[in-house]
């Protein structure tokens, strides 16, 4: 609960609450925390906010209940473990920071967040609205713009607010250090406490659903709020994950389908007297590649796709079994590929990987499991081909379905 | 709320409760993370015989049982390991290596992991079985788990922590403790069990939901199995008094992320106080600790007095406010702002408007 030492809290926190009614919940979830001489308001990654009680004496309800937002966001962000993540070393914390800033600010500022001193915007960093944190630091770091120098001093308690008025004029948002809950780097003091990570992950639903509910009226929450919340509530997951596990799982099934044979006997038959036992068979199965190569494909995701496959196949110790077929209407004759980069996208306007499933069936010995790389716009057979395991990869956004006989994995560019 | 000691390690503490309780439990981490070595710790502190057996290098006949002819019957004889454990009459079966056993193995798994049936021979209750697994994509010849076996299990993920590390390299690891569950500690699995059915009377959709990719396939997943483990996982927390997160782990472990969440977010949501209650007796109404919740609270009660506004209800709903207006002034008066839009007609002004107006005025909410 509020510690009463700090003035305004409560007025700060009811104009937050009033102003962003979607991110209520995370606003009075935040633990506020008096600490005197720190010079800043800063958060760590179990939602306690910590406030110079002298520094934010000068600030309007309004600035107050800002900073709470901007910082609360921080927290429903996760900046702090993203930054870690990302692998942000001590001394690129700031960076990062005004990075986080940016993503945050891009859509709230005009929403009406009214930040003390200049707050980080993307034309800051040179960089449009509405990137990831990652994608910001990414700009940053790659020397596009380098960090204002000078701002980075001792990070803790040098004086309050660095704002850029004194000596390097307008320098955007180098006034206060956010804490460990932007940039993952530990505080002194910060102990145990505060809200747990499962915790913090429920409040993060609950604001996601306040978020989408008020989303419905139409105008009302930022853009890329409503995308966090849709990310949080419905995660997407990794393509490369999906297609992972079904290549595994279409190998695994063909290579446990057929486990035990008679052809040579048991090991263990010496203990079995006169009964002849099987051995366990693992049949090291063939693959086969159909790669759509009509001119409706891009070239770099097929290519991009195809890489994919062979990396996997070749974790599975497969990689000599692999055959790949560029197909359109007519079937080009199986290559051996040893990169995705030899692939030629030759065809030309139609495509039918019936064509290329059967010329797959075709090939001896037979492959025991197909994967299919198309974007979709094709016409498929009416039944599942025999004796092989289809994996569909649908690639581009808006892709129409794959038969319901083959496993179909939805590749996006990210 | 009880919060973990300082250093503690909720993983550790919830694989000690898994292991008390008797349920499967399965560890996933990078290889080189120390989960072999934790485990044998945990059953040399225990006292308890521990017979590792690597999964991935077994044909399935070591757990179905070897095939044994005498004279005109079949015998499925159990390998030494299942009979030493058998002969103890207690200990941990330490299945190493999971994720990398070929699916026929897996298969062979299943009656062993839920049912510990090896070939003719069942062990004894009171063997614990614990299984530890790299995630496929980290093992270069991994097979993702099969969903049955993925089923009888309670995932926990195996982190690191680099502090834990260090000072294990220095001082030597710390032994998981498994807790002592007070005698009669089941009697609670009554209660557990009781609001996983009140919740799956809300959400019957998730009472079985099997996964639909390939990729999910191989973590908890909710079924009527599933939960009744997470329903006996909670009650042995609860006996163990374990902290919040090793629980919230052991349930997502068992019916899955998605499931769990939303279960540990509906028994959230159990503890705050019933709106309609609140309005026929305002007096009684404690106002929750966390702010969140407070207003999660407040916001609930101001929205059923909105609801249907008559002139009791409406008087009610300022009675509350006024309560909490000491404790959090600010979020009682987000909840005053919704109640001073719906007065109902005939309704008499309360005197507790009066608590909100400077708050209001400072916020800049308030029209001069």
């Amino acid at each position: 609960m509020a510690d009463r030492r700090i003035e305004n809290l409560a007025a700060a926190r009811l104009w937050a609450a009033a102003r962003f009614p979607y991110l209520a919940s995370g606003v009075f979830g935040a633990q506020v925390i008096s600490e005197p001489d720190s010079g800043t308001v800063s958060v760590d990654q179990n939602w306690r906010l910590r406030a110079d009680p002298e520094l934010i004496a000068a600030w309007t309800p309004a600035q107050l209940g800002s900073v709470l937002i901007h910082h609360v966001c921080h927290l429903l962000r996760t900046h702090g473990e993203r930054a870690q993540a990302a692998g942000v070393g001590d001394h690129e914390a700031r960076t990062w920071v005004r990075a986080a800033d940016a993503e945050i600010n891009d859509d709230l500022v005009p929403a009406g967040l009214d930040l003390p001193g200049r707050p980080v915007l993307p034309q800051d960093l040179g960089a449009d609205d509405g990137l990831l944190a990652e994608q910001y630091f990414e700009g940053i770091r790659g020397g596009r713009r380098p960090p204002p120098a000078g701002v980075r001093g001792g990070r803790w308690g040098d004086g309050g607010v660095r704002s850029g008025q004194s000596e390097s004029g307008e320098t955007a948002g180098a006034w206060l250090d956010c804490g460990s809950g932007a940039d993952g780097m530990p505080r002194p003091g910060e102990g145990p406490g505060g809200l747990a990570g499962w915790q913090a992950d429920l409040l993060r639903r609950q604001v996601a659903q306040d978020v989408i509910a008020h989303g419905k009226q139409p105008g009302t929450v930022p853009a890329g709020l409503l995308r966090w919340a849709e990310e949080i509530l419905h995660p997407k997951v990794d393509w490369r994950r999906l297609l992972a596990a079904e290549l595994r799982r279409a190998v695994a099934q063909v290579a446990g389908a057929v486990d035990y044979s008679y052809r040579r006997p048991s090991r263990r038959s010496a203990v079995a007297g006169d009964v002849v036992l099987p051995a366990l068979r693992r049949p090291v199965p063939e693959v086969a590649v159909v790669c759509d190569t009509s001119g409706s494909m891009t070239e770099d995701l097929l290519a991009m796709v195809l890489a994919e496959v062979e990396g996997l196949l070749r974790a599975l110790g497969l990689a000599r079994q692999v055959r790949v077929l560029a197909c359109d209407t007519a079937v080009a004759p199986a290559q051996r590929v040893t990169s995705a980069r030899q692939v030629q996208l030759i065809g030309g306007g139609g495509t039918d990987m019936g064509a290329g499933i059967a010329a797959a069936m075709a090939l001896r010995p037979r492959p025991a499991v197909t994967v299919v790389l198309t974007d979709g716009y094709t016409p498929w057979p009416h039944r599942a081909p025999k004796g092989t395991r289809v994996v569909v990869g649908l690639l581009g956004a808006g892709a129409p379905d794959a038969p319901p006989w083959a496993r179909a994995v939805r590749v996006e560019p990210d | 709320m009880s919060v973990a000691p300082p250093g503690s390690n909720p993983t550790v503490e919830a694989l000690g409760v898994a292991v008390a309780a008797r349920v499967p439990v399965l560890l996933w981490g990078a290889p080189g993370t120390g989960k072999t070595s934790a485990i044998r710790a945990m059953a040399q502190a225990m006292g308890l015989p521990c017979e590792t057996v690597i999964a991935s290098i077994r044909e399935p006949s070591d757990f179905a049982g070897l095939p044994i002819v005498v004279g005109d019957q079949v015998r499925f004889a159990p390998p030494a390991w299942a009979r030493r454990l058998a002969d103890a009459g207690h200990g941990l079966l330490f299945l190493d290596e999971l994720s990398t056993a070929p699916p026929a193995v897996q298969a062979a798994l299943l009656r062993v992991v839920l049912e510990r049936a090896v070939g003719d021979l069942t062990l004894p209750d009171e063997v614990a079985v614990v299984a530890a697994a790299n995630p496929p994509e980290q093992a270069a010849d991994g097979w993702d788990l099969s969903a049955p076996l993925a089923n009888r299990l309670c995932h926990l993920d195996w982190q690191t922590d680099p502090r834990a590390v260090a000072d294990g390299l220095a001082g030597g690891w710390a032994a998981p403790v498994v807790p002592a569950l007070p005698a009669g500690w089941q009697a609670e699995e009554v209660l557990s069990r009781g609001l996983v059915a009140a919740f799956l009377h809300v959400r019957p959709a998730l009472a079985c939901a099997p996964p639909s990719d390939a990729a999910s396939a191989g973590r908890g997943w909710p079924s009527p199995r599933t939960w009744e483990m997470a329903a006996r996982l909670m009650a042995a927390a609860g006996a163990a008094g374990s902290g919040d997160e090793a629980r919230s782990a052991l349930v997502r472990g068992a019916v899955g992320d998605g499931a769990g969440v939303e279960f540990l977010a509906w028994l959230i949501e159990m503890d705050l106080p019933d709106p309609e209650e609140v309005l026929a007796d305002p007096a009684s109404f404690r106002l929750p600790e966390r702010g969140d919740r407070a207003y999660a609270a407040l916001a609930a009660i101001a929205a059923a007095v909105a609801a249907d506004p008559t002139p009791e209800r409406w008087t009610a709903g300022w009675q509350v406010l006024g309560l909490a207006a000491e404790a959090a002034p600010d979020v009682a008066a987000v909840a005053a702002r919704v109640l001073a839009r719906c007065r109902p007609q005939g309704a008499a002004l309360p005197a507790e408007i009066k608590l909100f107006a400077p708050v209001l005025r400072d916020a800049g909410l308030l029209q001069a």
